[in-house]
């Protein structure tokens, strides 16, 4: 590493002194090539154990792969459908009710096989919640508009096709729809002011991916959609 | 002739001038314990182990057991060395879900570093899920725009803090990022966020006041954004004075080199980001010279 510094004093004066300073910052990759500490893998083990032995857990299988792509994909309906038919099989509804969550929060595609409690971790590895928030009939526009800037967000039980919002069974003269979502959501996460316009009817407090890992106990085999939920 | 070579011949000229005078003589003498070498990582996200080697983009890199050994090793060969954190420690990997974030501080302070600065994901269990990780630091967190003074963190962060390294005064502070829209209300409560411009210029301006030789701003804010009126390491290094250099974070920015910046009094503020997960160890060596009012820096 090469440094040259030139010291530039005008008159005797050290307090006008001033540097001009060459330096070759550089970035070292950390690579398996690279030695390890035994005290740091000594500090590590105890937490590395027992999350393994939790971790590795087999909670489903795959019979191919579920990824994330907009504007509609298997794991984006896998997802949506999860946590809409987790959070309504056992309830009868009274009004139209739509699952809404985003792209950005799958964090990871789930490869064809076994399927791991540590799948379920990368594919969610926020600690979100699931909400109900009962929306005004009309804000079901805003989610349309938002879903075609996007590009495509996981929705269950309904479709947006060009712009318009369509829900799979709706009657005449419905004034709200309970959209099932996150609490990061709610709060106007990743910028859907709109859920602002409702109000939130049921905290849940159960975390998504206890929700999702559930559902994916409940099916055994995932079952793999590739319905097109978003038509520009 | 190429600037290297002339770079040279400057250096050479000029010192035989200064060593001309009997207390630019000493200066100049003195100059080699004036070094610093300045580590730094960001958004490390909980990843403790390396990346699987059948990873696409970055196959077995990273682990922090690695990064330890290779701290280790530049402290031999180095007298100074300020080790910090740009933030976003939390949240990545199951050890953060399981162990809320005792892993991850205690292996940092056991790395030694010196400071980290808050990012968002370090609010993902809340302010109280933060302040039982944080008893495990050994080191302190900066963040100078957050307003914790009506939270249970209140007395728990600092604005800045200042490392003496053999003669030299180290000024670092932290800038954090606005965190509603970003983070679950639940989770920052009575957090107040402070404007990062003019919060940044104050604590530079009082760092100056003490005597620091080097300011350093450890930032969260991102490295850069498309939307010109968002605020970013380029955007606070150009409406600023009295920092010398940005550590970054937020973006996940993989620098192959530091980006200079001029700020508003005409001088060159260098700022860096490392990508993310702990993929790479910033490095960077520079020569502090004591009682230099202006700092010129140019990268090889």
């Amino acid at each position: 590493m090469f440094k040259f510094s030139i010291i530039v004093c005008v008159g005797a004066s050290l307090l006008a002194c001033s540097s001009h300073i060459v330096i070759e910052p550089t970035r070292v990759p950390i690579t398996p090539q690279n030695e390890t500490s035994a005290k740091t893998e000594e500090i590590i083990k105890p937490y590395r154990d027992s999350m393994t032995a939790i971790m590795s857990e087999v909670v489903a299988q795959a019979d191919t792969n579920f990824i994330a792509q907009r504007p509609s994909s298997n794991l984006m309906n896998w997802v949506a459908d999860a946590v809409f038919i987790q959070q309504t099989q056992t309830v009868r509804l009274s009004t139209p009710a739509i699952c809404l969550l985003n792209t950005g929060g799958i964090r990871s595609s789930l490869g064809k096989g076994k399927l791991t409690l540590d799948d379920f971790y990368k594919l969610m590895p926020f600690d979100n919640t699931i909400v109900w928030i009962e929306l005004p009939i009309e804000a079901l526009d805003d989610i349309a508009a938002y879903i075609t800037k996007s590009g495509g967000e996981p929705i269950a039980n309904c479709k947006v096709d060009k712009g318009k919002l369509k829900l799979n069974s709706m009657r005449e003269g419905e004034k709200t729809c309970m959209v099932i979502t996150t609490d990061y959501l709610a709060n106007a996460g990743d910028k859907m002011d709109f859920l602002k316009k409702g109000k939130i009817v049921n905290q849940t407090g159960k975390l998504m991916r206890d929700v999702l890992i559930d559902h994916a106990k409940q099916e055994g085999v995932l079952i793999s959609n590739n319905e097109v939920r978003f038509i520009p | 002739m190429n600037r290297r070579k002339f770079l040279q011949n400057i250096t050479l000229g000029s010192g035989a001038v200064l060593l001309s005078f009997n207390g630019f003589g000493q200066l100049l003498s003195s100059k080699k314990s004036s070094k610093l070498t300045i580590l730094h990582t960001n958004d490390t996200h909980s990843n403790i182990d390396p990346f699987p080697s059948n990873h696409a983009k970055f196959p077995g890199m990273g682990g922090v057991s690695r990064r330890h050994a290779l701290i280790q090793k530049i402290r031999q060969d180095e007298e100074h060395v300020l080790l910090l954190d740009c933030g976003d420690i939390f949240q990545g990997t199951p050890y953060f879900n399981m162990f809320n974030g005792e892993l991850e501080v205690k292996l940092m302070s056991e790395m030694g570093y010196d400071a980290a600065t808050m990012g968002n994901h370090d609010f993902d269990i809340g302010l109280e899920g933060f302040k039982k990780a944080k008893r495990h630091a050994k080191f302190s967190f900066l963040c100078a725009n957050y307003d914790f003074s009506e939270t249970i963190l209140s007395g728990e962060t600092k604005s800045f803090e200042i490392f003496q390294k053999g003669d030299l005064k180290i000024g670092v502070f932290g800038i954090g990022i606005e965190l509603n829209g970003l983070v679950t209300e639940n989770n920052y409560g009575k957090t107040k966020y402070l404007d990062p411009i003019t919060t940044a210029n104050s604590v530079a301006k009082e760092l100056k006041q003490k005597g620091c030789d080097l300011i350093i701003c450890l930032s969260h804010l991102g490295y850069n954004y498309p939307d010109s009126t968002r605020i970013s390491d380029r955007k606070l290094a150009q409406q600023t004075s009295n920092i010398d250099i940005i550590l970054g974070g937020h973006t996940h920015t993989f620098l192959e080199k530091p980006t200079i910046e001029i700020n508003k009094k005409g001088k060159s503020v260098l700022i860096n980001q490392v990508g993310y997960a702990g993929l790479y160890l910033g490095r960077i060596d520079i020569d502090v010279e004591k009682g230099v009012t202006s700092r010129r820096i140019e990268l090889k």
